[in-house]
Order: C-alpha cells, then sequence, then structure tokens
C-alpha cells in the first residue's frame, strides 16, 4: 500500500484548472463550476485552499449568473440547480456568501419546486407552451414531475439550506417526494419505481438529513443494501455487479455516515483501495487502480479518506458536502 | 498573426464541410471519432506514408456513416462554440426586440432575420452536440426552437439527433432527457403513441446490449412503462425475457421486470380492489413463472448478485400478496431448500461457489428480516439462528452483524 500523497494531489488540482488546448478539456467547459468545487473543496480537505486567488475565482463565479439568480456551469451557460449548488458551495469555502443576492438565488431555486414537491434541474422541466416566446426568459412556472429527479431534491435541499432560507420552499412536500422514490430493497431512485443506485441514495438520505427526516429510512434496511456494495478488493460500487469506483467511498460511506452504520463496512480496506488508485507520481486519483486520474475522483477520494479519518484530511460534512469548519461556519458563526 | 487568421478560416471551412456532410445525408445513424491511420484505410488511401498525406484526411462518409478525425476535433470545437454563442446571444436579442415592435415591414424584417438566426442556431447546435453530448445550453436551444415551431416532423428529427447521439454516447444524460422531453410534448400529437413507445423501448435494449449495465438508459425504459397499456406490460415482460436470460449481470435489467410486474402488480390492484390476488388470476401465473425461472438461472449461472437480488424481490411479494398462510409454509420449505443446495461449497470452482453461498445464505436472512410478523415467524422457526450464524461466519464473515437483526 503506498503513502497518501498530499502535496501531488494539491499540484494536480492546480495544474489542471491550466489546461485549455486540448479536445478533452475543452468540452468539459460546460461544467467548469462543479469542477471548481470539486478541486477547491480537495484542497480546502487537504488545507491548501490559500494555494488559489480567491478574489479571482469569486470574480468568475458571479459572471455565471444568470439574471433568474441561477448559475451556468460557465459564463454564457444557461443556468441549472446543479452549478448552483456549486456556486454557493465555493462561495461558502471561500466565506464570501455575503457577495450573493440571497433572496434572487432562493427564488431561483423555489421557483423549480413543482406541485408534488420535486424539483426540476431547470427550467425545461417546463412544458406549457404558454412560454413559446418567453422561453428564453426566466420562467416560473408548474413543471412537470417526470423531468425533475431526487438528485435535484438534495441540491435544491441542500442549497437553500446553506442560504439558511428553507423557508422558502415546500420542506413537507419534498419530503415526501423523496419517500416516494424509496424501494422495498431499502434504497433510493431517481423518480418513483426507479433504481436504487448509490448516487441517488446519497442524494436522498443527505436531504432528509438536512431537513430531520432521517425518520423515514429503514436504517438497518438502507445499511444492509449499502454495506453491500463493497466488494473483494475493499472499493465499493454504485449499484450490485458493478466494479468498484472511488467515487463512491463517497456516495455509499456518505450515506451509511448519516443512518450512523459505517462500521457496516471494513474501512482499512476500503482506505487501502483509495490509495492505490492514487498516481503517486503526477498527483490526482483515479477510478480505479490504474485508471487515468480525474478531478473528479480525485475529490471523492480524499472526501471518502476524510469521512474514514484519515490522518492529514480535514473532516467533511456527510450532508453539506463541505469541511466541517465550514458548515460550523455558516450555522454557528464559527 | 497571420497563421492565427489562417488557422481560423481553416477550421471555419471544416465547420462548413461538416454541416454540408450533415445537411446531404440527414440519414446519417452511426458516428465515430476516428484517427486519421484508420480514417485512411476507411477511404481506401493507399499511400498515405507522409503524415502531410494524413492532415488532409478529415471526414469519413459512406452508408450513412460519419467518422471524423481526431486530428481537427479541437479546431472544430472550437469554431462551432464561437460561433453557436454568438448567434444565441444574437437570436435572444432578436426574440427580445421582434415582440416590443409593432409595425409591419420592421416586423418582416426581424421575421427574416430570426428564421435565419433559427436556421444557424440548430445547425451550429447539432455540430456543437455531435463533439460534447452533455453541453446543455446547446440542447436548451434547439427546444427553445422546436417548442416555438411546433411540428411534428421537428420533433422527430430531435428524436433522430438524441439515437445518433446515443449510438456513441450511450451515457449522455441529456441525449437520454431531450428524448422524454420530445415523448411529452408529442404525447398528444400521434395517433399511434404505443407504437413509439414500443419502438422507443427496443431502442434501449440496443443500446443496452452495447453499453452494459447502463443506467440511464435502463432508468429511460423503466420511465415508459408509465406510457404503456396493460397488453403491452405483459407483451414487454415476455419479450425482454430472453434477453434478460443472456445477461444476468445486468441488474439493471432485472429493476426493468421489477418496475413491469409492479405495474401490473398495482393494476389489478386498482381494479380488484382486493389486497391478496387469487391463484386464478394471469398476474398470478406470471409471478409464479417468473419466480421458478429466476430459479433455473440462480443454479446455472453460479453466483450472479443480480439474481439473488431479483429473487429478495420477487419473494417478497409473492408471500405478502399471493400466499395463504398455508401456501407461504411450502413456498419456504421450497426455499430453505434451495439455500441448502446452494451454500455447500465444492473444491472446484471456489470463487463462483463462495458467492453463491453467501448470496443464497444473505438471501434467507434478508427475508426473515423483511417479511410481515406471521411469514417471519414460520421462517425463524425453520431456520435455527444458531445454524445461521455458522453458516455467515463461513461465508462471510464481514457480515455476521446480519444475524444480530433477526434476534431483536
Amino acid at each position: 500500500m503506498g503513502e497518501f500523497a498530499a502535496d501531488r494531489h494539491v499540484k494536480y488540482i492546480l495544474s489542471v484548472e491550466k489546461r485549455k488546448d486540448d479536445f478533452e478539456s475543452v468540452v468539459m467547459e460546460h461544467l467548469r463550476l462543479n469542477g471548481a468545487y470539486w478541486g477547491l473543496t480537495t484542497l480546502d480537505l487537504l488545507g491548501k485552499l490559500d494555494a488559489v486567488d480567491a478574489d479571482e475565482v469569486i470574480s468568475w463565479i458571479m459572471q455565471c449568473q444568470h439574471e433568474s439568480g441561477g448559475f451556468g456551469g460557465n459564463i454564457g451557460h444557461d443556468p441549472h440547480i446543479l452549478y448552483t449548488l456549486s456556486a454557493v458551495q465555493v462561495l461558502a469555502l471561500f466565506d464570501k456568501l455575503n457577495v450573493l443576492d440571497v433572496n434572487k438565488v432562493a427564488s431561483y431555486i423555489s421557483s423549480l419546486q413543482n406541485e408534488d414537491g420535486s424539483f426540476s434541474g431547470d427550467m425545461w422541466g417546463e412544458v406549457d407552451t404558454r412560454y413559446l416566446i418567453s422561453c428564453f426568459s426566466p420562467v416560473k412556472n408548474k413543471l412537470l414531475k417526470n423531468l425533475s429527479y431526487d438528485r435535484f431534491s438534495y441540491i435544491a435541499i441542500c442549497c437553500i439550506s446553506i442560504l439558511q432560507r428553507l423557508d422558502s420552499i415546500n420542506v413537507e412536500r419534498a419530503v415526501n417526494y423523496i419517500v416516494s422514490c424509496k424501494n422495498v430493497d431499502g434504497g433510493f431512485g431517481c423518480t418513483p419505481g426507479g433504481e436504487s443506485h448509490a448516487g441517488q441514495i446519497f442524494c436522498c438520505v443527505g436531504a432528509l438529513a438536512i431537513t430531520g427526516s432521517l425518520h423515514h429510512v429503514d436504517k438497518d434496511l438502507l445499511g444492509w443494501w449499502l454495506c453491500e456494495r463493497q466488494v473483494k478488493s475493499g472499493g465499493l460500487n454504485g449499484r450490485p455487479e458493478k466494479l468498484p469506483d472511488v467515487c463512491y467511498s463517497w456516495w455509499v460511506l456518505s450515506s451509511l455516515t448519516m443512518i450512523d452504520r459505517v462500521d457496516w463496512i471494513d474501512g482499512q480496506k476500503l482506505v487501502k483501495f483509495i490509495l492505490e488508485c492514487q498516481d503517486t507520481e503526477n498527483g490526482g486519483i483515479s477510478d480505479r487502480p490504474d485508471d487515468a486520474v480525474d478531478i473528479y475522483h480525485t475529490y471523492f477520494g480524499v472526501a471518502g479518506l476524510s469521512l474514514l479519518e484519515f490522518p492529514g484530511v480535514k473532516a467533511i460534512d456527510p450532508a453539506y458536502a463541505l469541511p466541517v469548519d465550514v458548515v460550523n461556519r455558516i450555522f454557528f458563526g464559527r | 498573426m497571420a497563421d492565427r487568421v489562417h488557422l481560423e478560416e481553416e477550421s471555419c471551412g471544416l465547420l462548413l464541410e461538416l454541416e454540408h456532410i450533415l445537411d446531404s445525408d440527414p440519414l446519417i445513424d452511426e458516428v465515430g471519432f476516428i484517427h486519421p491511420t484508420q480514417l485512411a484505410a476507411l477511404i481506401g488511401v493507399v499511400d498515405c506514408d507522409s503524415s502531410g498525406d494524413l492532415d488532409t484526411l478529415k471526414f469519413f462518409n459512406r452508408d450513412h456513416k460519419l467518422g471524423i478525425s481526431t486530428q481537427i476535433l479541437f479546431p472544430l470545437y472550437k469554431q462551432a462554440k464561437i460561433i453557436f454563442f454568438d448567434e444565441i446571444e444574437r437570436y435572444k436579442k432578436q426574440t427580445g426586440i421582434s415582440g416590443i415592435w409593432g409595425d409591419e415591414t420592421s416586423l418582416q424584417r426581424c421575421k427574416s432575420t430570426l428564421d435565419e438566426l433559427e436556421i444557424g442556431v440548430m445547425k451550429h447546435s447539432k455540430v456543437l452536440l455531435l463533439l460534447s453530448a452533455d453541453l446543455a445550453t446547446a440542447w436548451n436551444s434547439r427546444r427553445a426552437i422546436v417548442l416555438k415551431k411546433d411540428t411534428l416532423s421537428m420533433y422527430m428529427d430531435e428524436l433522430r439527433l438524441s439515437e445518433l447521439i446515443l449510438s456513441y454516447s450511450a451515457k449522455s444524460d441529456q441525449a437520454w432527457s431531450h428524448r422524454r422531453w420530445v415523448i411529452k410534448r408529442i404525447v398528444g400529437k400521434l395517433p399511434n403513441l404505443q407504437e413509439v413507445i414500443g419502438k422507443e423501448s427496443k431502442l434501449v435494449e440496443r443500446i443496452a446490449e452495447r453499453s452494459k449495465m447502463n443506467y440511464r438508459a435502463w432508468n429511460h425504459r423503466c420511465w415508459l412503462v408509465s406510457y404503456m397499456t396493460g397488453e403491452q406490460v405483459v407483451y414487454e415482460l415476455k419479450n425482454s425475457r430472453v434477453w434478460a436470460g443472456l445477461h444476468v449481470a445486468d441488474s439493471s435489467c432485472f429493476h426493468y421486470r421489477r418496475r413491469l410486474m409492479m405495474r401490473m402488480l398495482e393494476d389489478f390492484c386498482a381494479k380488484n380492489a382486493s389486497v391478496s390476488v387469487g391463484s386464478s388470476s394471469e398476474i398470478y401465473d406470471i409471478w409464479k413463472e417468473e419466480l421458478e425461472w429466476n430459479k433455473l438461472l440462480i443454479k446455472r449461472y453460479i453466483g450472479r448478485e443480480a439474481l439473488w437480488l431479483y429473487r429478495r424481490f420477487l419473494s417478497l411479494h409473492w408471500l405478502r400478496d399471493f400466499m395463504t398462510q398455508l401456501d407461504s409454509v411450502i413456498f419456504l420449505d421450497d426455499e430453505l431448500h434451495l439455500l441448502h443446495s446452494c451454500s455447500i461449497i465444492p473444491d472446484s470452482d471456489f470463487d463462483d461457489f463462495q458467492a453463491q453461498a453467501m448470496y443464497s445464505t444473505t438471501y434467507i436472512l434478508w427475508l426473515a428480516r423483511q417479511l410481515s410478523r406471521s411469514h417471519a415467524i414460520v421462517l425463524r422457526q425453520k431456520l435455527q439462528v444458531g445454524d445461521m450464524k455458522d453458516l455467515l461466519n463461513s461465508v462471510c464473515p464481514q457480515r455476521s452483524f446480519f444475524c444480530d437483526m433477526l434476534e431483536e
């Protein structure tokens, strides 16, 4: 088992930002705000957030905001709830939530809540023909249920909770919708009747945790399904029969932490698996040993190690997916 | 400086060339990014030793298959992006203006600019999406224009484009979601909705064949179930069985069956207003057959997690919704028999049999935890908790706590 190459990972993250001249990096431009969240949270977990120029990041983020209050994945791209959460999370990392017009962001999010309590990811959940002409401008409208996903419920709830405006959405309906996505195996799918998936489970359990509604979860049954995700190598998969993948170190482990069943998996074996996925020479973590590294898996690997209380990594909050000290600063003013 | 201008002109030429190919062959059904040497082989260039020759090869288009040289992807994408975002800005402005200005001539002038801009946005967004399938802003721009025109043929074109993109980017969330958006838009417009739903289901099967355990594809197929008629549900269940039998490790295809089975059960309960299903109904036979088929697969393919998890679902509902107390005793005896036959580990093929023993043990324990009180009592009496602990300790010691849940 190799050692944890923290310094190399920091170097890798800083280098990713500078890559702009090949096809692989430009086709990811549309989700740059997600990338920023993954990279910067990792830096913070490793205690190296000061290696980046905060003002530069914040000024770029604010240019991604649309007049509706939502954020696009990059400058000029359409707003989506996904990138709105990333923007809020990154601002929280830098203790700069005060640059936001909170009411505007909160109203963008609440406008995406549907009758049944679910959330649409953006205005395109909308199907009403009355908005033919104004389809490029923000619309607040009844959105159709089937385009919304449970992960949007989490994203909306997490985002609005960080902004401390939970009262601007209908929490009861949101919780009821999430509960309607529960399966007989104890897991959750992305819509009612959807297949259980560790990523979706994290979103549902996270949203329920934030709203104080974890009593809706059969913890033993869900824990059963989640701990069965650990395979022989020690890694975790996201669904039955799949290969292990470092990103599930986060999705599965954070869910197990929230339902207090983290000791149902073998933590030592998981640490070993994550460390084996490092590129110890150039930094970064990949999905499986010997694959190419990327920023997404680097974040989830480090976040997984954080939940496993690995030395040298700051503690992360399993529901908000932000360092615990950042969450404390938001809610308790440190 | 002169070099840069030259490069920009060249990439603009690439974009025009690709758009021309797409225009002249609307039936393209496959796209691939190909290394120039492979491209040369496809085109049949005999002598292409020098790299200079290879650089001139850019596209391949024959029999409705499109190949794009990997060498030109970067300049092509950059150019398409610049033009697309520029056009979309102008389009947004124009849609704003045409709504405000009132007089006839300016409205007329606006309209022709608007039409041109729309054609441009549709063309350039198509190229961009071929290169970057999850670029939501490009999909959004298409939805806005298609919604405005609202013609069936445009909606069908969108289904074709999304299918083309899925042919090589089968996990594109945006391409799948675009299909659902289109289908929802055309539901009321089609005389043959069931045919479209049936075709859609077949499309998922074809894509799932190439792209194994594709969550998004199967999620799409599950979404279709709510648009199916009762007959279609039964047809789907019967027709997708062979496929499932050949892909026993694809847990998602069994979830699709779960969804179909639950839909039948829900329909039955709604119609009959009863909680338990009698043995004379069609669904009773189908459920029984599914259990037997699943057992057959379990015995044929040793140690497959997906099959055992599917059995948890089938057995739980079978006991809950179909069985009388007396029937359930017989059924549980059969299940215990299955457990005993599967928990014997011969010396050969150690791994698979070890897995089989583990899955069969956790299957029974899971059932014992999830069953209603009366059924659980029957099962727990049959299972000696001490024996189960020993078994669990031998096949998966790391999960010995599963037994503790039975004692509560």
